[in-house]
C-alpha cells in the first residue's frame, strides 16, 4: 500500500521578490529582475506504508523543501503530491508554543495544532509527561524553561500523536545523549508498529540506524534512490 | 479544497480554535491589573466620550442618547476590531505558518471569535443602562441571536479576504484603518438614519453593517420589531460571500508560507 506518492514534482522559488513599492510603479521600474530558483526538479518518489526512508544531500539540495511540500506547508509549482493517512511532522519543534502558557497548556495547544482532540491528549498526557521528564515544572510557564526542557516537551507531544506518516527534519539534536537515545528508541518503536517514516538528516549514523532506504538529492535533483548501504556508500565516496 | 472538506478539517482542529481564541483573549490583557474588565471599560469609556461630544456639546436631539449609542457602538467595535486584528493575523502568525501545517482558516476564525467574545462581555453593560433609563426588556431580544449569527458570517467572510490579501499587499492594514474610520462616520451609529438627507439615504441603506446595527438599535433602543426581511436578504448575501471568500482564501493560502 502506498503512503506517499510524489509525481514529477518541481518547486520554484522567486528570489529577490521584494514587494513592488509605489516608486517602482511610478518609475515603471521593472529592472529588479526576478531571479528564479528551482529548489526541486522533477522528483518522483513512491513510498510504501511502513517504509522508513531517509533523504540525504548537501545543504541546499532541496531536502527540507521536499519535506515541507509533503507536509503541505508549501505547494508544488509543478507536479503533484499525495499522502495517504495521518501526517505528523517534526519539522520545527515548539513552533506553536506560547511563552505565557504553562507546560501543561502548551501540551494541549501543541497537540491541537497537530489535530488531536482533548480526549486524546487527556489519555496520553501522563505518557507525554513521563517521556519529557519535565516533572513538576509542567505547571510553570514555558518561558521559564531551559531550551533543553522546551525541546523535550515539544518532542514528546509530537511523537505522541501516533501518526501513520512521520516526517522528521534534523531535530534529533535534542537534549543530552540519554534523551537522544530515548528519541531514537521511540522512532524505532513507531517504525516497528508500521509507521511510515521520512527523515532528513546530516547525521549518517542516525540515518543508517533508522532508514532502510535512502534518497539522495543534489541541487534539487534526485541522484540515487535505493537500499541504505548502497546509497550511503556512493554518497560517502562522492563527499570525500 | 471544497467547503465541506474544509469544514470537516476545521472540526478536526476544533481544539486549536479553542486554544487560539483563548490565547488571543489572554494576550490582549496580559499583565494588566484589570484584565478582562477592559472589555467593559473600553467601550464604556468610548460611550461616555461620544455622548459627551455629541449629546452634551453638539446637542444632538436623541433622547436616552447613551442607550442609543450603546446599541450601535458595541456591535461596531466588534466588527471593526475583527477586521483590523484579522488583517494582520496571518502575517502575525507567520512563524507558525512557515513551520507547521494546519488549516489556515483557523487563525482568522479564532481572531474573529475572540472579538465576538469581547462583544458578549461588553453587552453586559446593557443591564445598568436599561436600569438607569428605566427601559424594560422586550420580546424582540429573542431575535438578537439571529443578527449575531449574520454579523458573524459577514465579519468572518470579510476577515478571510483581508487577512489573505494583507499577506501580499501589506499596505492593506493601513488602508483599512482609514476605511474603518470612514465607515464609522457613514454608518448611523452616533446619529440616526432619519437625520441623513433623503437624497442620499439610499446610499446608506446598502451598507451591510448599517443593516446589522439598525437591527440592534431597533431591539435595544426603539423597542420595535426589527426588519427581518432585510436581515434575511443580507444573510443570503453573507452566505454567498462566505463561500466566495473561502474560495479565495484557500487559493491564496497555498502561498502564505512563502510570503509571510
Amino acid at each position: 500500500m502506498e503512503a506517499i506518492r510524489v509525481e514529477a514534482l518541481s518547486k520554484k522559488f522567486v528570489l529577490n521578490n521584494r514587494p513592488k513599492m509605489l516608486k517602482d510603479w511610478i518609475l515603471m521600474n521593472d529592472r529588479q529582475k526576478k531571479k528564479e530558483f528551482w529548489a526541486l526538479k522533477n522528483i518522483n518518489i513512491n513510498i510504501h506504508k511502513g517504509e522508513s526512508v531517509g533523504i540525504i544531500g548537501r545543504n541546499g539540495s532541496g531536502k527540507s523543501t521536499l519535506l515541507k511540500i509533503i507536509s503541505k506547508i508549501l505547494y508544488p509549482t509543478l507536479g503533484s503530491i499525495e499522502t495517504f493517512g495521518n501526517v505528523s511532522s517534526l519539522l520545527e519543534l515548539g513552533a506553536g508554543f506560547k511563552q505565557d502558557f504553562t507546560g501543561r497548556e502548551n501540551v494541549y495547544l501543541n497537540a491541537s495544532i497537530l489535530g488531536m482532540n482533548k480526549q486524546e491528549v487527556d489519555k496520553k498526557f501522563q505518557s507525554i509527561l513521563e517521556f519529557s521528564e519535565i516533572e513538576e515544572f509542567i505547571d510553570q510557564p514555558v518561558r521559564t524553561y531551559s531550551s533543553g526542557m522546551y525541546m523535550r516537551l515539544a518532542y514528546s507531544v509530537a511523537v505522541s500523536s501516533n501518526p501513520d506518516i512521520l516526517l522528521i527534519d534534523e531535530i534529533l539534536s535534542v537534549g543530552d545523549s540519554k534523551f537522544k537515545k530515548k528519541c531514537i528508541d521511540k522512532i524505532m518503536e513507531l517504525k516497528s508498529i508500521g509507521t511510515t517514516i521520512l527523515l532528513v538528516s546530516h547525521s549518517d549514523s542516525m540515518v543508517q540506524r533508522v532508514c532502510d532506504r535512502l534518497i539522495w538529492l543534489d541541487k534539487g535533483e534526485m541522484v540515487m534512490d535505493g537500499i541504505s548501504e548502497d546509497v550511503m556508500a556512493k554518497y560517502s565516496e562522492k563527499m570525500i | 479544497m471544497s467547503i465541506i472538506n474544509s469544514l470537516k478539517e476545521i472540526y478536526k482542529y476544533r481544539n486549536m480554535v479553542n486554544y487560539f481564541t483563548r490565547s488571543e483573549l489572554r494576550n490582549r490583557y496580559k499583565g494588566s491589573v484589570l484584565g478582562v474588565f477592559w472589555s467593559i471599560l473600553n467601550p464604556l469609556f468610548l460611550l461616555l466620550l461620544y455622548s459627551f461630544v455629541f449629546s452634551f456639546v453638539m446637542k444632538i436631539s436623541i433622547p436616552n442618547y447613551l442607550l442609543f449609542l450603546f446599541s450601535g457602538l458595541v456591535p461596531w467595535i466588534c466588527f471593526k476590531s475583527s477586521i483590523l486584528t484579522s488583517s494582520g493575523s496571518i502575517v502575525g502568525n507567520g512563524g507558525l505558518i512557515k513551520k507547521v501545517y494546519f488549516p489556515r482558516e483557523i487563525i482568522v476564525l479564532s481572531s474573529v471569535m475572540s472579538n465576538f467574545i469581547n462583544m458578549f462581555i461588553a453587552l453586559i453593560l446593557i443591564v445598568p443602562l436599561l436600569f438607569v433609563y428605566q427601559v424594560p426588556i422586550n420580546k424582540y431580544y429573542l431575535l438578537l441571536p439571529l443578527v449575531i449569527i449574520v454579523q458573524f458570517i459577514f465579519t468572518l467572510s470579510l476577515s478571510m479576504i483581508v487577512s489573505a490579501f494583507t499577506v501580499f499587499v501589506r499596505d492593506l492594514r493601513q488602508i483599512l484603518d482609514i476605511v474603518m474610520m470612514g465607515l464609522f462616520y457613514t454608518t448611523p451609529i452616533v446619529y440616526k438614519t432619519d437625520m441623513i438627507p433623503e437624497k442620499i439615504q439610499d446610499f446608506f441603506n446598502i451598507n451591510p453593517i448599517a443593516i446589522i446595527i439598525k437591527f440592534y438599535q431597533d431591539v435595544i433602543y426603539h423597542n420595535q420589531m426589527p426588519n427581518i426581511m432585510s436581515l434575511a436578504v443580507l444573510s443570503v448575501c453573507c452566505i454567498a460571500m462566505l463561500y466566495i471568500s473561502h474560495k479565495i482564501f484557500s487559493h491564496l493560502s497555498k502561498w502564505f508560507a512563502e510570503h509571510v
